[in-house]
């Protein structure tokens, strides 16, 4: 998938605003909303606030995790930890993109918290690098990713899964050159897919 | 799939827009990432176009300048956004894979487990004709008699359900058995709810259809 669909689909998580106008609950299909009041917070999709502070009719509340000492916290102990840690929550990534982006006036510190968020990508990137060529060289078929989050996640896609179908044609081609076996009826089944 | 449907006409009240939403939104993501033609989830697919036509009605009524009608336009849009990519990442695979997925939608037609919909499938006989048609007008009138027949066998491209996936499970499933291609050691592995792996596609298929999982 393109990073701009991870992206949609993160934009449906749910965040707070402060509006500055006052209206009644919204029906939409993806739930119910508000009712907006002006000056107090409220639960909206990203999509929404975004689309709001676009408008300059909200702020934006930035999430707990969006904080320079939980922030702190959370690198430090990705960096101490040999495993992946578990993340604020399952877009950051997207979150982060698209709050700074669209409201950092309304976000305290945001070029620090900016900093401190690609760092943590950057040290989860080479942990995810790492462990890929491990997995690589241990000619694995199989890999357990918990805590990564979808973004990461999508960002090896090409790669890793390709990867993993070559190991495994060579695998299978190594094995179809000794006595013939049960399994090369599903190789050929394989390679003619490739191969047009 | 009548029983389902029966199941799915008993409890409509129940269902909510937002879980036809996710249901649709979730579906969309696996079509995307699983290698093969999943099941259709045209129930799904129809509830939420009615609901678009009921919304857009209504939003016709307000002003332009509305800002609800701004907020709900926007929601249709994505949310069309993800039906048209549905409907398109199916229309792809049926192209790619047309003789295969004819053939075996035959099967699955008389055992009443279709993939497709009734007009994905005809879509699917048509192109098949089509191509067949083309390739024979432009290639194989012209060759020596013998080597006339088009053979669909040979034709035939297969999605690789080898290929490696990554995946959520939405809950706990054990004893997923993975082949060892060099040491005949089949693997055994359990899915825990909420994790994450990276792993074949052909032992996870059935898993993927029924929801045990999540493709991502």
């Amino acid at each position: 998938m393109d990073p701009y669909e991870i992206e949609f689909i993160g934009e449906n998580r749910i965040v707070s605003i402060i509006p500055n106008f006052s209206y009644d609950k919204i029906y939409l299909i993806c739930g119910e909303f508000g009712p907006f009041r002006a000056g107090l917070p409220m639960n909206v999709p990203l999509w929404l606030a975004v689309m709001l502070k676009q408008k300059q009719k909200c702020r934006l509340v930035p999430p707990d995790w969006m904080d320079l000492d939980v922030l702190e916290n959370i690198k430090e102990e990705e960096k101490r930890s040999r495993f992946f840690t578990k993340m604020p929550n399952e877009h950051y990534m997207v979150e982060a993109k698209l709050i700074l982006g669209a409201a950092s006036e309304d976000i305290p510190r945001a070029a620090e918290i900016k900093t401190i968020i690609k760092d943590i990508w950057d040290i989860r990137m080479s942990k995810l690098r790492t462990s890929m060529d491990a997995l690589m060289k241990s000619g694995g078929s199989y890999g357990r990713l918990d805590h990564l989050t979808m973004m990461e996640i999508n960002s090896v896609k090409p790669l890793l899964p390709a990867a993993m179908d070559e190991l495994y044609r060579i695998k299978m081609m190594t094995r179809k050159s000794t006595p013939a076996t049960l399994n090369t009826s599903t190789f050929s089944q394989s390679g003619s897919s490739q191969n047009i | 799939m009548s029983t389902e449907d029966l199941d799915l006409s008993a409890d409509e009240e129940e269902i909510t827009a937002e879980t036809v939403l996710k249901t649709l939104q979730s579906a969309w993501q696996n079509e995307r990432l699983a290698p093969e033609i999943l099941p259709h989830r045209n129930d799904m697919v129809e509830c939420m176009l009615g609901q678009i036509q009921h919304m857009e009605r209504n939003i016709n009524k307000l002003p332009k300048t509305d800002l609800r009608a701004c907020i709900h336009k926007m929601e249709l849009n994505r949310i069309k956004y993800i039906i048209c990519n549905y409907l398109k990442t199916r229309l792809n695979k049926i192209e790619k894979y047309c003789i295969s997925i004819v053939n075996e939608e035959r099967q699955r037609t008389e055992s009443g487990t279709n993939y497709l919909t009734p007009s994905e499938f005809r879509y699917a006989q048509e192109y098949l004709v089509n191509m067949e048609n083309h390739l024979k007008n432009t290639v194989l009138n012209h060759v020596p008699g013998r080597m006339q027949t088009f053979e669909h066998n040979k034709m035939a491209v297969y999605p690789n359900l080898q290929s490696h996936v990554f995946l959520k499970a939405n809950s706990t499933v054990n004893g997923i058995v993975l082949e060892d291609m060099i040491g005949d050691q089949d693997e055994e592995i359990d899915l825990e709810e909420d994790s994450q792996h990276i792993l074949q596609y052909k032992p996870i298929a059935d898993l993927v259809k029924n929801g045990k999982v999540q493709l991502v």
